[in-house]
């Protein structure tokens, strides 16, 4: 199990790692290209804010990457996925649609309620997000990003409780019966979120 | 300038679609359960269902009742296994009597007592292969009362098996609902026990057995002396005269303090542990009404207690069915019974049953094992032995050999020498 501080040490990792490899890439057909932007998620659950570091090859227009991330919409999860881009148009700032597909994994955090009283846990579930968005470039180099999105994330929360039935038996009488069991409960939460975010691309 | 704003609106042309229907990012959260709708048997035929059958594996491990060459173990809420003991090292598991919410027994001579939920059945067990059920007093435990609910009757009374409907099985299916997390109806379970020794039935009788009678494990909710059988309840001791064995009948019932688990003869003598203390009844002047002697009241925690003449022995353990805290020994000097008092306590880890054996005390501790103790000096018991070989719940000891309930099945030690205690079985 990847602790907190970890998690973070790993993230920025990746980003130092991508700005140096990208020095590298000048004159080459494939070309090493990072995407890191902050978005606000806006819900049901209120607003949150994520943070993506996306590195991937650019070839011509088309751009495909990995991606990780951290996404505060109603659990904090760790997003890792792929991410798969298209700019249209030939001037230097140009418009582009993104995909991304992939597991998120979720990170406990103590304010979370448990809806469980035993063996509540929770499973990692797909993350996905789509959107378009608007490139401006600032150098040869870099340039921002502005793009609006709808994303989806699903978590799934298990456990088990202990119920008596309360049925009714012929006759109509309220009834407690046996026998006093255990069930296996599931939880799913399918969180969809716009996102608008603006990045910096390397 | 109108660079400026084309650029301007290129890049915010994005979000617009998004702010337009941001109205709609729903979540949408669901509860997947079971719902069991119930499958029903008439009393009748549920009875009928209540026999010996070939042996079947150890699952769960209850309480224990030895006499002769037989134990007698019962595997909670589904029956009785029956295992010839003739060759201790070498155990049989014979046969099953299967019996729906049993958790209790006793035995004297050739008759069986168990607990059927609210139900007491005697059976004959002239040949303990094929045990037979030959009478039901009905409803006469009804903290158990499951058929009878909604139509309580006279504890013993007749009744017309017929008329009355049992649960027999559950048709289970999964269902999916939405879900409002932030409104939870079941933050927590709805009351349960999980402790071995509350609100569930046992086998009575402890330590030195009678002539003809089973002995018991400390956990016994069930005990027979002479013509009568006693049992507790959560919150009462009752007395079955049983002085026709195949046909016990209801004689009375004594309120006792609450959250009754076990009950101790000793002579004519019943010690009856609560999560409170342990309460002592004389039954020497009317056996078919106990009689309140005293009682010794300590920390809360569930409590199996044995007693000999002098002392009584009280392991009390945190079980959280009970509310305890503490895990220890008590030993309790007795020989006034209006007067009890503490002698001395030892702190242990998680104490449950215990037996007693000459000077040889038994404890078993939990998942720190059995552990056998001299006990000739109360104030300084020394221990022999610590046998950690499985997590232990329950002990008859006797002829050098002791008879362990275990988590995962029962184990027999040879200590007829104290120098080698060993196991010699586990089935």
């Amino acid at each position: 199990m990847i602790n907190a501080k970890n998690k973070i040490f790993l993230l920025l990792i990746f980003i130092a790692g991508n700005i140096s490899a990208q020095q590298k890439n000048i004159g080459k057909p494939f070309q090493f290209h990072s995407v890191n932007n902050m978005g606000l998620l806006e819900g049901q659950a209120g607003s949150t804010f994520q943070l993506q570091t996306i590195n991937g090859a650019q070839y011509k227009s088309w751009f495909a990457g990995a991606g990780v991330g951290l996404d505060y919409y109603h659990f904090r999860t760790i997003p890792l996925f792929i991410d798969l881009r298209k700019e249209f148009g030939k001037r230097i700032n140009r418009l582009f649609v993104y995909a991304d597909a992939g597991i998120n994994f979720y990170w406990k955090r103590d304010k979370d309620p448990k809806q469980f009283y035993y063996n509540d846990a929770f499973n990692n579930g797909v993350y996905s997000e789509a959107g378009a968005g608007y490139k401006v470039k600032l150098s040869h180099q870099i340039a921002l990003s502005f793009a609006c999105g709808y994303s989806y994330k699903k978590i799934a929360e298990s456990g088990s409780d202990n119920y008596y039935y309360f049925i009714n038996t012929p006759g109509n009488t309220s009834y407690l019966g046996p026998p006093v069991s255990s069930s296996m409960s599931k939880i799913n939460y399918n969180l969809n979120r716009l996102v608008l975010k603006a990045g910096i691309e390397f | 300038m109108k660079k400026f704003y084309k650029a301007l609106l290129k890049i915010f042309l994005p979000a617009i679609p998004g702010i337009l229907f941001s109205s709609c990012m729903k979540d949408k959260i669901t509860r997947t359960y079971q719902i069991s709708t119930p499958i029903y048997e008439v009393l009748t035929k549920f009875r009928q269902s209540i026999k010996s059958q070939p042996a079947v594996a150890i699952g769960n491990t209850g309480k224990i009742t030895v006499i002769g060459n037989y134990i007698f173990l019962s595997e909670p809420n589904k029956g009785i296994h029956v295992i010839d003991n003739s060759i201790p090292s070498s155990p049989k598991n014979v046969s099953f009597i299967n019996i729906p919410g049993n958790n209790d027994i006793a035995v004297t001579g050739n008759t069986l007592y168990a607990d059927a939920y609210a139900d007491l059945v005697a059976f004959d067990i002239s040949n303990p292969l094929n045990a037979v059920a030959k009478n039901f007093a009905a409803d006469v435990f009804p903290d158990n009362s499951i058929y009878y609910f909604g139509a309580p009757v006279t504890a013993g009374a007749a009744i017309n098996p017929d008329s009355i409907n049992v649960i027999v099985g559950w048709e289970t299916r999964d269902t999916t609902v939405d879900y409002n997390p932030n409104n939870n109806i079941y933050p927590y379970p709805v009351a349960f026990s999980n402790c071995s020794n509350c609100f569930t039935a046992a086998a009575a009788g402890s330590g030195n057995s009678t002539t003809g009678t089973g002995t018991n494990g400390s956990l016994a909710r069930f005990s027979v002396i002479n013509n009568f059988l006693y049992t507790v309840d959560y919150n009462s001791l009752t007395a079955f005269d049983i002085s026709q064995r195949l046909a016990p009948s209801f004689s009375s019932t004594v309120q006792v303090d609450y959250h009754v688990e076990t009950i101790y003869p000793l002579k004519d003598k019943l010690f009856v542990g609560t999560n409170n203390g342990m309460y002592m009844y004389d039954i020497s002047s009317s056996p078919s009404t106990p009689y309140l002697l005293g009682e010794f009241t300590h920390v809360r925690g569930c409590d199996p207690v044995i007693a000999d003449d002098i002392y009584a022995y009280v392991t009390i353990n945190d079980s959280s069915a009970c509310l305890g805290f503490n895990n220890e020994l008590q030993i309790v000097n007795i020989q006034d019974l209006s007067n009890s008092f503490l002698v001395k306590s030892y702190q242990l880890v998680h104490p449950i049953g215990l037996s007693k054996d000459g000077n040889n005390l038994f404890i078993c501790d939990g998942q720190d094992g059995l552990k056998i103790y001299n006990a000739g000096d109360v104030n300084n018991l020394q221990l022999i032995k610590q046998l950690k070989d499985a997590e232990v719940y329950d002990v008859v000891t006797g002829n050098g050999l002791a008879i362990v309930v275990a988590k995962d099945g029962l184990y027999q030690y040879d200590y007829s020498d104290l120098t080698n205690i060993h196991l010699i079985s586990k089935l």
